[in-house]
């Protein structure tokens, strides 16, 4: 029983590391391979993260299912910060906010529809990129142009991988 | 309840069933939250930096490698298409003589490597600094600062602090911006575009060059502008703008006293009036965005 144990918890982390592998190799992608000359980036993993948390919502255990979108939120703000120039900690934080917040708001809506997928994302990078504004920036910053300049065009960024995302975390996590 | 078909328990899909159990998922938000900020704290003050730079030295060849690719695949498809079907037959017939490829690519990353050379050779000899030479190996992943990575560090002599100047076809070399943050082998650049990015500089006019502080702009729709610092003085379009370098001339122990002056950077496209005060918006002689090769004035003496 001892032994059934350990190989559960062993099992269990080499899950996690599996994960926290793909993500990181999923954030070397977002910062170099959908980044436009303009500056911005497609972030695939907020995106990957809000999937995760809706769709886990709506599965026959739905606090765990959440609980996961909270931890893949977690170990892609890590990656995210790893490769990027903010203060270490901050893209987790404003990941974690993110997905809890649009998480708990859509918790009773079904993931299936696409109009519920597509406000959570967009909510979501508002959220996030909102969060990283108070994080970082000078205070006293023009916030209205950093919504024009910054947030509007991320959300549009957002929302293009959002709808195929969902449906192959959905397929995935449906049928493990 | 159990699928007595494949002897797998069943999970059926629970009927809402009220708010119950949401407060381990609050509870395991704020430890991650905790966590995290933890990391911030810990990263501000400096502890954790050193194994943040070293992690991301490991991971720098592959995300240059990603980087190239991406950069390969956008040139391919701006490449006009019948230009691209004499590549493909150049393509095959290079294949052909596998050695002759060989040496046609060896060829070109020497005039590559020459072109930037003469540049330096041209930077250095009408300027007197000391430069280095480095490649962007990637740009900051969010759009919230303008930061990008060069693949040069503390073991080639690069401090924070440090100017950095790249040069476009036809123009002067120009700064782009300021050494950040230094790893071993590699550092990070703030643009000079980015809204925290704030250097004294002066305006170059006929009879006098007045002090003003710039500041980036990028975050706020535009790039950068000026400020003078005696308001009763006039600026004008079309006026110069290179760096003071006051914390070098004045040998104080701030990490800006590696900056020299008179470093070019654009020129007054626009004056505006704001109250008592005149803002300047300034056209960058080089645009940070779309450097890919970058010179790091190591120092100012020659």
């Amino acid at each position: 029983m001892g032994n059934n144990q350990s190989r559960r918890i062993e099992e269990r982390l080499a899950r996690e590391l599996g994960l926290v592998l793909i993500l990181l190799l999923l954030a070397l992608i977002q910062v170099t391979l959908l980044t436009a000359p303009t500056g911005f980036c497609i972030p695939l993993l907020l995106v990957l993260a809000i999937g995760r948390a809706l769709v886990g919502a709506g599965t026959a255990e739905p606090v765990r299912g959440f609980m996961r979108g909270l931890w893949w939120a977690f170990y892609s703000g890590i990656a995210l910060d790893l490769l990027g120039s903010m203060p270490f900690g901050s893209h987790a934080i404003a990941h974690l906010v993110a997905v809890l917040v649009v998480g708990l708001a859509t918790r009773r809506f079904a993931v299936e529809r696409p109009l519920v997928s597509l406000l959570a994302v967009a909510c979501g990078t508002l959220i996030y990129e909102a969060v990283l504004w108070l994080t970082v920036l000078p205070s006293g910053s023009d916030w209205q142009a950093y919504v024009r300049v910054v947030m509007l065009p991320s959300l549009l960024l957002a929302l293009i991988p959002t709808l195929p995302t969902v449906a192959l975390l959905y397929r995935l996590v449906r049928t493990v | 309840m159990r699928d007595f078909l494949d002897e797998r328990p069943l999970k059926l899909r629970r009927e809402p069933a009220g708010d119950r159990g949401y407060w381990r998922v609050i509870a395991l938000a704020l430890v991650l939250l905790l966590v995290s900020v933890l990391m911030l704290v810990l990263d501000r003050q400096g502890i954790i930096t050193p194994v943040h730079l070293r992690l991301r030295e490991v991971l720098q060849p592959l995300a240059s490698w990603l980087t190239e690719r991406r950069t390969d695949l956008v040139s391919w498809w701006s490449t006009p298409r019948d230009v691209a079907t004499m590549q493909a037959r150049i393509a095959e017939l290079e294949a052909e003589n596998a050695r002759l490829a060989a040496e046609v690519l060896r060829l070109k990353q020497v005039q590559v490597e020459n072109s930037f050379l003469r540049q330096q050779l041209a930077i250095t000899r009408s300027y007197p600094w000391t430069i280095l030479g480095a490649e962007v190996m990637v740009l900051a992943p969010d759009a919230a600062r303008r930061v990008l990575t060069i693949a040069r560090g503390a073991e080639d002599g690069v401090r924070v602090g440090m100017a950095v100047i790249s040069q476009q076809p036809g123009g002067p070399p120009a700064l782009i911006g300021v050494v950040e943050a230094v790893g071993p082998r590699t550092a990070d650049v703030l643009m000079i575009t980015d809204i925290s990015s704030q250097l004294s500089v002066r305006l170059l006019q006929a009879d006098s060059a007045p002090l003003g502080l710039m500041q980036g702009q990028w975050q706020r729709g535009s790039r950068l502008r000026v400020e003078l610092i005696d308001r009763s003085l006039a600026m004008r379009e079309g006026d110069h703008v290179v760096t003071a370098g006051i914390s070098g001339a004045l040998d104080l122990p701030l990490d800006l006293a590696a900056m020299p002056q008179a470093v070019p950077i654009g020129v007054i496209e626009a004056v505006r009036q704001e109250g008592q005060r005149q803002i300047g918006e300034i056209r960058p002689f080089v645009d940070p965005d779309q450097v890919r090769y970058v010179w790091v004035i190591i120092s100012q003496d020659g």
